[in-house]
């Protein structure tokens, strides 16, 4: 262990490489469109107009609003629990939660960039037959039924929700969830997350 | 302040140039690259100069921005305590500064000398720079003299407090101390750079002697009463390294390397094998010389929507160098203020009022290889000032949190620089 980590160290002080942070900016990238100006304060995390290129992180571009609002709530009133999200979730509150998710619904649609394992995601699809009915054939949801989309929203995201509903952990006891939570439970940790990949791999 | 006369602008010019070890060259020189229309020069690269100059561009591409940054390249403080375990080398938070190019800022890779805001220019070795607003994120600078010692032994005494060549050198002393070895290090009064910074520093040390020096111990001298931030969280992982011995109300007033020994106020001395002095701060070098520090002569107050200096018109200060607001000196609000302040500049030059936004902290602190925990504020704007809606901890460290973070420092990486 010593030497494993000695070496590393070496090469930490030795290796002062530059790296070139690469990302969704488009040179011609312009920040534009009613409320902005608040809408930029997520980027931090969800990256720039809402295209997340992190694993555990939603892309936030292209969501629709009536989802946007929904998880706000959802956050704020504690039915999803998250340390960073609920004081968030009360600032964008404050802001105007209409003018952020109008924002971001007006958006195109962004694919998480972080790459799905084709061999999980070709399992998740054999196995997804019972998501399509309420999310769709690609994943796209249904808003008069209110069911969101999941096409392109990074694995590592839409993995850790499957798990919190199947614990029941997501909006506890929430009768409209309670079918999902009862298929959530047929499926073993690992198949949920080739469901998350198949997902994640959809456009 | 009454507006600087030329002969103060560039005696200014001098002393800077000269701290800088540049030697003083005071001569009269005209204006570089006289200005066609709308400019903004940015002072200052980092977390919010650089998500400044950015994010101006962003918001209105009709506008000039000239960045002045004298290091080539971007080095990430967040999450370099995990070069000094080893866990990540300094090349992973190093970043090239061409994104910026690409949205057509114009990057000089030097200091500003001297700010004149009266004649809304800034002064570089050869000449000087017209700008229509100014946008200062110079850092923190450190008080050496409050630490006796400090300013004639920087080649010994490493503060690793700005990330780059003193961090490489301060894990290459960790690697090299014999097993049995004492480290000490301290930590400083607020106001200071990243509040948690030196408790997840404590516990990177303390888990790389577990693994690597398993008969060396960490001493954190601290000036404070208790660790200042995410405390009982600290305390917490603290219990997980039986290595580490926290000192609350030790604050190192002298070191010798000599000796290798810290001396506190209380007069305890405290002998060490390998030392990190985390020193006392105040705003960089140019916002103590342009005058835009406040009474204490450490920090700038400004407005809380604008971000304008509360001494100079025209010049906004952003990032660690501000002091005011109840936010703490962290990378993400470094972030949203230069964001913040981008804009507010921008509608200023259209003619438009600056919109109330408030600004966001996220703050995630690794307490071994692979546990994070964090902290998250949310704000709001009210009657002109930023106030604190709610703050949130984690409840504990966790493999997933390390996750989170993973996620936003590859995120707000992008939001600064691509």
């Amino acid at each position: 262990m010593t030497r494993r980590i000695g070496r590393r160290l070496i090469a930490a002080a030795a290796l002062v490489l530059a790296t070139a942070v690469t990302g969704a900016t488009a040179s011609a990238a312009e920040l534009k469109g009613p409320g902005y100006e608040k809408a930029m304060l997520c980027s931090a995390c969800h990256g720039f107009n809402g295209a997340s290129r992190s694993d555990a992180v939603p892309v936030l571009a292209g969501m629709p609003a009536w989802y946007f609002k929904k998880a706000m709530e959802d956050y704020a009133a504690g039915r999803r629990v998250s340390p960073e999200m609920e004081p968030f979730s009360k600032e964008v509150r404050l802001l105007g939660v209409d003018a952020l998710a109008n924002f971001f619904a007006a958006l195109t649609r962004e694919a998480s960039p972080v790459r799905a394992d084709r061999a999980a995601a070709e399992r998740g699809r054999a196995g997804s037959a019972k998501c399509a009915v309420c999310h769709g054939p690609e994943g796209l949801g249904d808003a008069a039924k209110r069911v969101p989309p999941l096409a392109g929203q990074p694995p590592g995201y839409l993995r850790n929700q499957m798990l919190l509903f199947k614990a029941d952990k997501r909006s506890p006891g929430d009768p409209a969830l309670k079918q999902l939570k009862a298929v959530m439970q047929e499926f073993s940790e690992a198949q949920l997350a080739d469901l998350a990949q198949y997902y994640s791999s959809l456009r | 302040m009454a507006t600087l006369t030329r002969r103060q602008f560039l005696g200014q010019a001098g002393a800077v140039a000269a701290a800088a070890g540049l030697g003083a060259c005071a001569t009269t020189a005209g204006d570089i690259g006289p200005k066609s229309g709308r400019r903004v020069v940015v002072v200052g690269g980092g977390w919010a100069g650089a998500t400044a100059a950015k994010y101006v561009r962003l918001i209105d591409p009709s506008i000039e921005v000239v960045l002045l940054e004298p290091n080539p390249r971007f080095v990430s403080c967040p999450f370099s305590n995990l070069v000094l375990s080893g866990v990540r080398g300094l090349g992973s938070l190093t970043f090239r500064y061409d994104g910026l190019r690409n949205h057509g800022v114009t990057l000089r890779h030097e200091p500003a000398l001297a700010i004149d805001p009266a004649a809304r220019r800034v002064r570089v070795e050869a000449g000087s720079i017209e700008y229509d607003r100014l946008i200062v994120a110079p850092g923190v600078d450190f008080q050496l003299e409050q630490v006796q010692g400090m300013a004639e032994h920087q080649d010994k005494v490493m503060h690793a407090w700005k990330a780059g060549p003193q961090t490489v050198q301060l894990a290459r002393e960790l690697q090299a101390m014999a097993d049995g070895g004492v480290v000490v290090m301290s930590v400083p009064l607020p106001a200071y750079r990243c509040p948690p910074g030196p408790y997840e520093r404590a516990c990177q040390i303390a888990w790389y002697l577990k693994q690597a020096k398993p008969r060396s111990k960490l001493i954190v001298l601290d000036s404070n009463p208790n660790v200042i931030s995410k405390t009982g969280l600290f305390r917490a992982a603290f219990r997980m390294y039986p290595n580490l011995e926290y000192r609350p109300s030790s604050k190192v007033v002298k070191v010798d390397p000599g000796v290798r020994e810290v001396t506190t106020e209380l007069g305890e001395r405290v002998k060490y094998d390998v030392v990190n002095v985390i020193p006392p701060q105040r705003a960089g070098a140019i916002a103590v010389q342009a005058d835009l520090v406040g009474a204490d002569r450490r920090w700038c107050e400004v407005d809380h929507v604008t971000y304008e200096s509360a001494k100079h018109k025209g010049v906004h200060v952003v990032g660690d160098a501000t002091i005011g607001l109840p936010v703490p000196k962290s990378g993400t609000i470094a972030n949203s203020m230069g964001k913040i302040c981008a804009n507010a500049v921008v509608q200023l030059l259209n003619g438009r009022p600056a919109p109330p936004v408030p600004p966001v902290n996220t703050c995630y602190s690794w307490v071994s290889d692979s546990e994070v925990m964090a902290v998250v504020n949310a704000y709001k704007i009210e009657n002109g000032k930023v106030v604190q809606v709610e703050q949130k901890l984690t409840p504990g460290h966790s493999a997933l949190y390390a996750q989170h973070a993973v996620g936003w420092a590859d995120s707000i990486w992008a939001d600064i620089l691509a």
